[in-house]
């Protein structure tokens, strides 16, 4: 017996030395900073993220025109260091810093951006955010050809390397943030065109943030290293920042506990909430994040408007929040989270109610649920899903005497079965792009790819059409007028519009304006059509090393007000470890 | 499923049992031809077109001459299998709901049509199969994989698997110490306090599930003695607790099967023949009841090597681990085809080898099985 003996040990000699060269080297030698990012990202190409965990590290390897200041999450100058807005609001000139530089030394110029725009705009791009840039002046028509002016003295183009000027159909409030967004992130031309699908590899990619993409293990980690050629390296700390590909709640929360990991964003066992919650470096805030139920508008019984408006207001969303989420989360009985700047959201009809819900219910045909079919829950496979979908269905029991039953697919499945209006209620969630209202209400216009409800409203399609043109909303559309449901309201905002005399009072007069139509928008939502039925409004929450400087979970305006951090965003460049922390 | 496939899927079954019947020589030439192509295939990407073709050609040529009818069969048997294989998985993978482009954003029309075809995932699974085959034949390459991009699958698999073949096979080796002794220690006392509580040991590591097994094991040595890191891949003391948690089922399987085994070779003649002449005990089990002990243990070796080797999705995720089995999960999960079949490429690969390993190594040890080959 001793040959076999020796060849097991020759075996496991030679596998532990293949395991040994598959080690990566970056979890020897730990990075200063090291955070979880829940996913790994599914590219690094700008035109192509569509996440969270794209946009996280997005922000460290490349910079916009502007990018988000880590205390306010503001726009500052970030490649443009001034820029300029017309009275009309429609053209947007921008002034290029002379020592913004890509991390091969080459200068980042006004013609970066201008292709960069275009192959986010040009349909074989394929690029998913593509309409975050729809609204520039010949977006909607270009094909990626710039025969026809756009990109060459339209739309968006250079007027010298360090001018860049984008002209807009109509004036949008948001823009200035769009260009701290990812999608307008400059791309490096070179790199992207002898490259390929593949150029933001280690290998071949080109950046112009503080950091730079120095090794990416696929389910392992990314690891960062400030970028030499940053036109503001003083000002960036850390020396190097591993991204860790953890998608298992429990395990991400060990290695924070364990000292392994200093940020950990959201991903933790909700079981332990009670638990993590008491902790100094727990945080938690508002987030830009609904989760809601969309109704099936198409099929009986769900077709009757009473019927969907009952089952919103036997709904008891406290106990959603208080005792199976308890993290803080808000009940929601619309559908645009709080903290829009500007917005305030409507009245609803969905206050927990349960007589009023018994009452419709009754009216419609189904006193106490009688002769009511049995209505399915769909929910996407998880646990918490699972959880908030049980609970609703028994108080819709309880409360309504209907029939519901909760069932689950898997993610694709589930995609399919809304996409094709399969389903009586469906569970979803909706993050917003960016700081306004829109991004949440347009989804549910007529035939809109997101709606997948089959709720049709003219009027609302209307609101959500002057709101994205407001410009010329001012002239007072008599049709609108007809349609909107407050129209005494919408005739005296005009009647302001039309007084504001100097041209920025009127911008902001038309700002307020079509808040105005989207706050009518989201009325005809919750108080007419029912088309979704609002449950909660998510919390951003997570822990951090209490040694990191420079990390705001809440945020702090210069004029001394606060603010939640909506989209749980923290820049890395301002983020340094107080002394002696490792 | 319209004519073509039904065509397609006729042609390959009649392929597959045709091997079974062939003659010998022309097994020979089929299997030379077979192995030819897939050289080719395989070695096209780093020597060039010619060079490939050429060495190709005079490896196979060895190889058809050479090597024992047997084994031709089986290369006989692999390619149309193997086609058979990939356009099944294609066809059903088309048949599951939803798609790679789909999302919960739901894209313009135009972006999903420039997707499909900058990726070559057309509407319809046949095309899809044409597109797959012409590109592993031509180009040598699984095709870009969707969800996680500027990737090939090669490029997503190749630096997983040492790491799941590293993990696996250790865990495989002490899964296969412990078992063997537990079971045999069993097997040789049935019914006593010791085979009981062996057996006992191995039905809760068959009804353990992983995860708790990995759980105890990381609040134990890792929160609570400090001992190991909890989770990562950069060390040996990262290898512990993930070979650990993946042995600790086999190993329980493995003791069933060799208890089994040695209950069933003790009572044969030549057993009774060894104790007859005087053996010692020790000599008995040691040179003549553990060879056919462990012949159930090796049998259940080939494909439990070739699933633990794969990976494991469940311990690669508890452990922080960059190994095969996360692309098994995502692969099907996010629909990215490509992904999906070469994972099952390769795992048709690995229980190919480990089968063919596993009768090789029942012929070394058991001389009846020696003649059938």
């Amino acid at each position: 017996m001793v040959r076999p003996l020796a060849a097991l040990v020759a075996i496991v000699a030679a596998t532990l030395a293949v395991a040994g060269l598959t080690f990566s080297t970056s979890s020897r030698d730990p990075a200063e900073f090291t955070f979880v990012n829940a996913a790994e990202p599914e590219t690094l190409d700008p035109a192509h993220m569509t996440g969270h965990p794209e946009f996280r590290i997005a922000i460290e390897i490349f910079e916009g025109l502007t990018r988000r200041d880590a205390r306010t999450l503001r726009p500052v100058p970030g490649v443009a260091h001034t820029w300029v807005n017309s009275d009309d609001g429609l053209r947007w000139t921008f002034q290029l810093r002379d020592d913004a530089r890509w991390s091969n030394g080459k200068p980042v110029t006004a013609h970066d951006f201008v292709y960069s725009w275009l192959r986010l705009l040009d349909p074989k791009t394929g690029a998913k955010y593509a309409y975050l840039l729809g609204g520039l002046r010949g977006a909607a028509d270009f094909d990626g050809d710039t025969s026809g002016g756009f990109g060459i003295d339209r739309g968006v183009y250079a007027l010298d390397d360090r001018t860049l000027v984008v002209e807009l159909e109509a004036p949008i409030p948001y823009f200035l943030e769009l260009t701290s967004f990812f999608s307008t992130f400059p791309v490096p031309r070179e790199s992207v065109e002898a490259h390929g699908r593949g150029w933001f590899l280690p290998e071949t990619i080109v950046g112009n943030g503080p950091f730079v993409l120095q090794s990416w293990r696929v389910g392992d980690r990314i690891r960062l290293s400030p970028n030499p050629e940053y036109w503001d390296l003083d000002a960036v700390a850390l020396r190097s920042i591993d991204v860790l590909a953890i998608e298992n709640p429990t395990t991400a929360l060990n290695l924070y506990l364990t000292g392994a990991v200093d940020w950990l964003p959201s991903l933790y066992p909700v079981e332990l909430a009670d638990i993590l919650r008491e902790r100094d470096d727990f945080y938690s805030g508002a987030s830009m994040i609904v989760y809601f139920y969309r109704l099936n508008t198409t099929r009986p019984p769900l077709d009757d408007p009473r019927v969907r408006r009952a089952l919103g207001l036997a709904i008891d969303r406290r106990e959603i929040t208080e005792e199976v989420m308890r993290l803080g989360q808000l009940p929601a009985h619309t559908l645009v989270p709080p903290g829009m700047p500007g917005y305030s959201a409507p009245q609803s009809g969905f206050g927990f109610d349960v007589p009023r819900a018994q009452a419709l219910l009754a009216e419609a045909g189904f006193p106490g649920g009688a002769g009511m079919r049995e209505i399915g829950i769909l929910y996407n496979t998880h646990e918490d899903h699972k959880k908030i979908a049980e609970v609703i269905a028994d108080q819709l029991r309880r409360n309504l005497g209907v029939h519901v039953e909760a069932y689950n697919q898997e993610w694709q499945s589930y995609l399919a079965s809304v996409d094709a209006q399969d389903y009586d209620i469906a569970r979803a969630g909706w993050i917003g792009d960016y700081m306004d209202p829109n991004t949440f209400l347009d989804m549910f216009v007529t035939d809109g790819g997101n709606n997948r409800t089959g709720w049709s409203d003219p009027a609302f399609d209307a609101l959500i059409a002057a709101a994205g043109n407001s410009a010329r909303a001012g002239r007072a559309p008599q049709a609108l007028l007809e349609l909107a449901p407050e129209p005494a309201a919408l005739l005296q905002r005009l009647v302001k519009l039309d007084a504001a005399g100097n041209p920025s009072a009127r911008r902001d007069a038309l700002a307020h304006f079509r808040l105005e139509l989207l706050h009518q928008a989201e009325s005809l939502l919750v108080n007419r059509g029912y088309p979704v039925i609002p449950i909660y409004f998510y919390v951003s929450s997570g822990l951090v090393n209490p040694s990191v400087e420079g990390f705001y979970s809440e945020l702090e305006f210069p004029d001394g007000s606060s603010g939640a951090n909506l989209q749980d965003l923290h820049p890395l460049r301002d983020v340094r470890m107080r002394a002696g922390a490792r | 499923m319209g004519l073509v496939e039904i065509l397609v899927l006729a042609t390959a079954c009649g392929a597959l049992a045709l091997t079974v019947w062939l003659p010998q020589r022309a097994v020979r030439a089929v299997a030379g031809l077979w192995l030819a192509a897939a050289l080719f295939v395989g070695m096209r990407a780093w020597l060039g077109p010619w060079p490939a073709a050429g060495l190709g050609a005079t490896l196979a040529a060895a190889g058809a001459l050479r090597l024992p009818e047997r084994l031709l069969r089986r290369i006989a048997f692999a390619l149309p299998s193997l086609v058979l294989l990939t356009f099944v998985t294609t066809l059903l993978m088309y048949l599951a709901p939803g798609n790679p482009f789909a999302n919960e954003r739901a894209a313009p029309p135009e972006v999903e049509q420039a997707l499909r075809a900058q990726y070559g995932v057309p509407e319809s699974a046949t095309a899809f199969f044409a597109i797959y085959v012409q590109r592993l034949a031509l180009e040598g390459t699984l095709g870009p994989a969707i969800k996680v991009q500027g990737r090939a699958v090669e490029d997503l698999l190749l630096p997983a698997l040492p790491v799941s073949l590293s993990l696996g096979l250790l865990a495989l080796l002490l899964a296969v110490a412990i078992g063997v002794v537990l079971g045999v220690r069993a097997g040789l006392r049935p019914g006593s306090a010791e085979d009981l509580s062996n057996m006992g040991l191995a039905l809760l590591g068959i009804s353990l599930p992983n995860f708790v097994i990995g759980a105890l094991l990381i609040i134990v040595f890792a929160l609570q003695l400090g001992w190991l890191p909890v989770a990562g891949w950069g060390g040996y003391p990262h290898l512990a607790m993930p070979v650990l948690t993946l042995a600790l089922p086999y190993a329980a399987i493995i003791a069933r099967l060799a208890r089994g085994g040695t209950i069933e070779v003790m009572q044969q003649d030549f057993i009774r023949t060894a104790r007859a002449k005087g053996l010692p005990e020790r000599v008995v089990v040691m040179k003549h009841a553990l060879r056919g002990a462990i012949l159930p243990v090796v049998s259940f070796l080939g494909p439990a090597a070739a699933g633990i080797m794969t990976g494991s999705f469940v311990v690669e995720t508890l452990f922080g681990i960059p190994g095969m089995g996360q692309w098994f999960v995502k692969g099907a999960i996010n629909r990215d085809y490509s992904v999906v079949l070469g994972t099952a490429l390769v795992y048709f690969s690995l229980i190919t080898l480990f089968n063919l390993l596993v009768d090789l190594t029942l012929a070394w040890i058991d001389p009846r099985v020696r003649d059938e080959l």
